[in-house]
């Protein structure tokens, strides 16, 4: 049991993807299904890391982050309605995420390298999370796809950039954005997405990614790549076509954008 | 006159003291901290830091002394060259295991050293690693004393072999436990240093 629960595919995989399907099925019905990601991450934070904060590093930060954005996401679903400021607000707690996170390390660094990487990452989060929150959180398909390509995108780009438990972080999350996807194409409807979903899988994504530039070998312009990721899946999509197909077919769009982001994060 | 005297031997007697206290600098280019551990239960893959800095100091007369090791951790190399795309090298410094960036350092600093007989046998000290801190004990192999070869004599030295060994999750490095990377780490130190 321990060898299957030591491999990596399993950590990062298999054990978020089926945690984050279990979470979709039983709280879909409380406009909860979106917590996946959030499930999903927490399983591969669980057996690849555990949940220790001290010393607060970076990484530790990231996870911190990504455990408690649900609950905002959940305040934000519940307790207002979905708004451009919103969106604006969130792109901005994504940028100061960012900068909580990355800033002590960066700028240690020269001042030209410090703006470049500090600023990528926050450029980064804020697109991701800003336009997750805008034109994403309302349409569960499209959210569910974007989740899929950035979490696999992030995931092997980290893995390409020398780091594999950031790779597996980002798997986790593309795992549980793919479980809210399937039980929606196997259904054939829509369940509630929201920031619930939204807000965990473009900020955990977007700063395991910026990790991954500032702490291993990703460069600053594949990370831009990976932050357009979602908006492959607002690319258009035949409206009466059927909801697993056009699952199919924005993940494929998210998928390419990712593609091209792990082709620059290539090593040469 | 009892008096003076006295007072005399009071303010001498911690200079005395202190006298016989020798300090040594590390010598950065002959001091190498190796470490060994299990991959995937095949093998043992080794591992060093190319190069430490730091002083000791030796009390004979109390028989007990100090050590300082500060190891820059980006420095380290395993020999993997350049036949893979990205090198384990390169793997070994991200967060994954080292965190370089984060913490460029490791320290080992012990306040205490057994003797036996003349010659140091343990340093009792801690080991900062990830900006964790937890005791570690080096076993002394192979130590002396005595005038530096090349300099005619004229520089002091001492050195030898430090052996010891901890476990790499007790300081948050965790990745590839439980099956594929081992956690105990053992540690093989050669080093020396120039009387100051």
């Amino acid at each position: 049991m321990e060898e299957i629960f030591g491999h990596p595919a399993v950590q990062g995989g298999v054990a978020p993807f089926v945690v984050g399907l279990i979470v979709v099925l039983l709280l879909q019905s409380l406009r909860l299904g979106g917590l996946a990601v959030v499930a999903a991450f927490a399983t591969a934070v669980y057996f690849v890391a555990g949940f220790t904060f001290t010393p607060l590093t970076a990484t530790r930060k990231i996870i911190l982050l990504g455990l408690f954005s649900p609950v905002i996401g959940i305040l934000a679903d519940f307790a207002f309605k979905p708004t451009r400021i919103g969106a604006a607000v969130f792109a901005l707690a994504g940028a100061a995420a960012a900068l909580w996170v990355f800033w002590p390390v960066v700028s240690q660094k020269d001042a030209a390298e410090a703006w470049l990487l500090g600023g990528t990452a926050a450029v980064t989060v804020a697109f991701m999370v800003g336009f997750g929150q805008m034109f994403l959180a309302e349409h569960a398909v499209r959210a569910g796809s974007a989740g899929l390509g950035v979490g696999l995108g992030v995931g092997i780009a980290s893995i390409l950039s020398a780091t594999a438990t950031y790779g597996l972080y980002g798997i986790a999350v593309c795992a549980g954005a793919g479980g809210f996807l399937l039980v929606q194409m196997i259904r054939g409807k829509t369940i509630a997405a929201g920031a619930t979903f939204t807000l965990p899988a473009m900020l955990i994504a977007g700063l395991v990614g910026a990790g991954a530039m500032v702490l291993a070998k990703l460069p600053w312009y594949a990370l831009l790549v990976i932050a357009l990721v979602p908006v492959g899946a607002r690319l258009p999509v035949p409206e009466k076509a059927p909801l697993w197909l056009q699952a199919v077919l924005l993940s494929l769009y998210s998928l390419s954008i990712a593609a091209v982001a792990c082709a620059l994060a290539w090593p040469t | 006159m009892t008096r003076l005297t006295t007072g005399l031997i009071a303010i001498m007697l911690p200079l005395a003291a202190a006298a016989q206290v020798e300090s040594y600098a590390i010598d950065p280019h002959h001091t190498v901290p190796y470490w060994e551990t299990n991959y995937l239960n095949f093998a043992t893959m080794r591992g060093r830091f190319d190069s430490a800095t730091g002083m000791f100091t030796l009390d004979r007369a109390a028989r007990t002394g100090t050590l300082e090791i500060t190891i820059q951790t980006a420095n380290l190399s395993t020999g993997a060259g350049r036949t893979l795309k990205r090198t384990r090298d390169e793997h070994l410094r991200t967060p994954d295991f080292f965190n370089v960036v984060e913490f460029p350092t490791m320290t080992y600093s012990a306040k205490s050293v057994k003797f036996k007989g003349d010659d140091p046998e343990v340093i009792e000290g801690s080991l900062t690693l990830l900006g964790v801190t937890n005791p570690v004990a080096l076993k002394v192999e192979r130590w002396r004393c005595g005038p530096d070869p090349r300099t005619a004599g004229k520089i002091y030295m001492c050195g030898g072999n430090a052996t010891g060994s901890f476990k790499r999750s007790d300081f948050g490095m965790k990745f590839g436990l439980p099956t594929a990377i081992g956690d105990e780490v053992s540690l093989w130190i050669s080093f020396f240093g120039f009387r100051q």
